[in-house]
């Protein structure tokens, strides 16, 4: 090679990139599908992903532990004070559920709520490489009955949709992602919107597209609202943090604070039921 | 034998990258080592064969990411020629030139893979990809240069990378 004139290196390295940018067009057209190759060395070092991700939290867990010492006794006195408040709440909760449930059946109401899913448990081995996109790999794959655009989510609210998956593990596009929009509500307006991510390591997210005269205040919460056919009905995804008006001016956009912590996730629930299960049962017949 | 190393050494890097890095996040980020051991290839070896294992490992990251096809390749790539530019023109010896080298070609190298994200329709916002990511990736691999250099630079003298062409 350091026989060959300039010009011909010069040839030669245009070429190469033209293959490498085709190669890109390409992949980005076919981006959740994973090959082969990419399933393979992902199921062979998972393992491997596991163990290191299980010693990486032994030592963060045991470096960190002085400093959760300071603040625990802190934390505590404001969560038994939270904990008082929230037990009177969770009371009022239990009766309008109770009454919900009743109303229903009356009505013979099909709901695609959180209660009613089945989800299957799985801990997460592995992150994006980079810190542009925000996608976990998950210990549970095809195997496991995990197919592409499940929905994912923890206790605490919404994570993202598995996007590819192999035989023994998934990844999954966390609602970070630039890549990712999900239909939302307000949950105090009813305003309609679309949460999307922002950078892959930041826990904040962007609600586009609210209208003008339903816009959120700071403090109210953000819920998935159930349209299209991946993410379920009524999942929590954040708090609104701060109103601003679009480009456009047509309609505001809220930049909410996600209620997961995506960077300290470590179990997620796959939600493996029919997001729709009445819509399932049609298609069905 | 030494490009095989060097690109096992790769393998780890994106394991490690995967998994335990992201107990050591700040600011939400974290260091980018198969970026880092390309800069410091470049920055030794020079700019031939700083791009070609720039490319190489690169596309091993490719394939094992199984994402865009390519544009850890080509960043890569890029980065390792850039690093190579200092090779013989700045001191080696000297690991705080290392780490303002890799500052600079990491802002580089991710810019372009900022360019080639709009390429593939992936929309961030220029201001929030400068400062919530090229930004702080630029110091968070050159503070780890400042910590690897003594060990790498040895084994490129001496140890499992030392050796002549590739």
């Amino acid at each position: 090679m350091s026989n060959l004139s300039f010009g011909k290196k010069l040839i030669l390295l245009g070429v190469l990139v033209m293959v490498v940018l085709a190669g890109l067009h390409f992949s980005a057209a076919n981006i959740e599908r994973l090959t082969p190759l990419a399933a393979a060395v992902r199921d062979v070092l998972s393992p491997v992903q596991r163990l290191v991700m299980a010693a990486g939290r032994e030592i963060s867990d045991f470096f960190s532990f002085p400093i959760r010492l300071v603040k625990l006794s802190q934390r505590n006195r404001a969560l038994e004070q939270q904990l008082g408040e929230l037990r009177g709440t969770l009371l009022q909760y239990e009766e309008i559920r109770a009454e919900n449930s009743r109303l229903k059946e009356l009505l013979d109401f099909k709901t695609s709520l959180s209660p009613q899913l089945t989800t299957e448990a799985a801990a997460v081995i592995g992150r994006d490489y980079d810190n542009w996109f925000g996608t976990i790999i998950i210990n549970k794959g095809a195997a496991d009955g995990i197919r592409r655009n499940m929905a994912v989510i923890t206790p605490a609210g919404l994570v993202g949709r598995v996007i590819r998956v192999s035989d023994g593990t998934a990844e999954v596009l966390l609602i970070t992602d630039p890549r990712s929009g999900v239909g939302s509500l307000v949950q105090e307006t009813r305003a309609p919107g679309i949460v999307e991510g922002v950078v892959g390591g930041q826990g904040k997210l962007h609600m586009i597209h609210i209208p003008a005269d339903l816009a959120p205040k700071r403090g109210y919460r953000v819920i998935t609202s159930g349209l299209g056919s991946i993410f379920p009905k009524g999942i929590p995804i954040g708090i609104v943090l701060e109103i601003r008006k679009e480009e456009s001016g047509l309609f505001k956009m809220a930049v909410v604070d996600a209620y997961v912590d995506f960077n300290r996730l470590e179990e997620v629930l796959v939600v493996t039921s029919p997001v729709h299960p009445a819509a399932a049962e049609n298609a069905r017949r | 034998m030494r490009s095989l190393t060097f690109l096992l050494l790769v393998l780890a890097a994106l394991v490690v990258q995967s998994t335990a890095l992201n107990f050591m996040l700040i600011y939400g980020i974290k260091p980018d080592l198969v970026l880092v051991l390309v800069i410091l290839n470049g920055f030794l070896r020079g700019t031939r064969e700083g791009a070609f294992l720039g490319f190489a490992g690169g596309i091993l990251q490719d394939l094992v990411g199984g994402g865009y096809f390519g544009m850890h390749a080509l960043t890569n790539m890029a980065a390792g020629y850039l690093a190579g530019l200092g090779e013989g023109r700045l001191y080696r010896d000297n690991r705080v030139i290392a780490a303002g080298l890799t500052w600079i070609c990491t802002l580089l190298a991710q810019l372009i893979f900022y360019l080639l994200l709009v390429l593939v329709r992936v929309h961030v916002p220029l201001f929030i990809a400068l400062v919530h990511i090229i930004v702080p990736v630029s110091f968070y691999n050159a503070l780890v240069v400042l910590v690897i250099y003594g060990f790498y630079y040895r084994s490129h003298r001496r140890g499992l990378l030392s050796g002549g062409e590739f």
